[in-house]
């Protein structure tokens, strides 16, 4: 899955494809040495689950678009496959301020801080992995480049509700379709409810809430009472 | 009872960074305000809770507005960190307007340029 990069970045990679080429005219670099000089090598998604999103920002174009090649990199070597990076809307911020400090009110200054984002998203990763690649990449963090890392875990309906995917199952395999599946999910239901039903009926409640009449006996007791006697 | 100001002061100074008057009385405000927030809320809670008996809740009503104007989180104000200053205050910075202005044209702010457009 390899994507077409923004201009400046592929006459970027063209600049050191040529570096490469007057290098390797004695003897050829290692492969993993090769590989830093062009564009980086991605996997295929098989399924294109999106698992993790992961935002970089920066206010600079350099840390960001570097930090990103990395990730990138790092990805590939982990067995994760990645699309982007994506370059995000930027984020501008003005403010406009007296220049001086006092009065003066009609000559003004105006300053400005624009954010720069790439969105990297790894797709059909193990959680684990996708854990290790956030926790590499936190520890050879760039400097000038935030991260921001949006996680996702899936887990099959079996975990949850063993019961239910039983009868799934069993639907499946005697009737070949799978067109009652929802009418054994309707049938598993009371089973369900009955098990979370003592922990609706805590809802919106502390476990060792006290006793009812508790908030009345507030104002007698403790601090309350004391601001009285004063 | 006693509406003393002093009584939200530390005994240690536990602050760093500019400090006068202004940013010492702030600091405490804000140290006041933390502390009493829960006895506010429960406060607040009796008062608008139209379920507890009318005396309860006047008597609410009574201690709330007893409580010490510094435990008011209105009276919280947003200061200057560079100059102690009170107005115009950069909220992504903490710092006044002029500071703001100096500190990023000696590039201590970062990301931060002068903008033309």
């Amino acid at each position: 899955m390899i994507q077409s990069c923004s201009k400046p970045t592929v006459a970027h990679y063209s600049v050191r494809a040529e570096r490469l080429g007057a290098l390797g005219e004695n003897a050829r670099l290692p492969r993993s040495v090769q590989a830093i000089y062009l564009r980086p090598l991605r996997r295929k998604a098989e399924y294109g689950l999106p698992v993790c999103d992961l935002q970089l920002r920066s206010y600079s174009v350099d840390n960001v678009e570097f930090f990103a090649d990395f990730a990138i990199r790092a990805a590939y070597y982990l067995n994760l496959p990645v699309s982007g990076p994506v370059p995000l809307p930027r984020l501008v911020q003005r403010w406009t301020v007296l220049r001086s400090n006092f009065v003066h009110k009609k000559s003004k200054e105006n300053f400005e801080r624009i954010t720069l984002r790439r969105l990297i998203q790894i797709k059909d990763g193990n959680p684990q992995v996708v854990q290790t690649w956030l926790a590499f990449l936190r520890k050879h963090a760039f400097y000038g480049v935030g991260m921001k890392a949006n996680v996702w875990e899936h887990e099959s309906l079996g975990t949850v509700y063993p019961s239910l995917e039983i009868a799934w199952i069993t639907q499946l395999l005697t009737t070949g379709d799978m067109t009652d599946v929802g009418k054994a999910m309707d049938e598993s239901l009371p089973e369900i409810e009955q098990s979370l039903r003592p922990y609706l009926a805590q809802f919106g409640q502390r476990e060792n809430k006290s006793a009812e009449n508790a908030k009345f006996d507030i104002l007698e007791t403790g601090r309350f009472a004391e601001r009285n006697n004063q | 009872m006693v509406k003393m100001a002093g009584m939200f002061r530390p005994r240690r100074l536990d602050l760093s960074g500019f400090i006068n008057t202004r940013v010492i009385r702030d600091h405490n405000k804000r140290m006041a305000i933390e502390q009493t927030e829960p006895e506010r809320q429960a406060l607040r809670y009796m008062i608008r809770n139209t379920s507890l008996p009318q005396r309860v809740r006047a008597q609410a009503q009574l201690q709330l507005s007893q409580m010490h104007p510094y435990t008011r989180p209105t009276q919280v104000k947003n200061r200057c960190v560079a100059s102690g200053h009170g107005r115009s205050i950069v909220r992504a910075f903490r710092l006044n307007r002029f500071q703001f202005r100096m500190q990023a044209i000696a590039g201590e702010l970062p990301g931060v340029q002068k903008a033309s457009w």
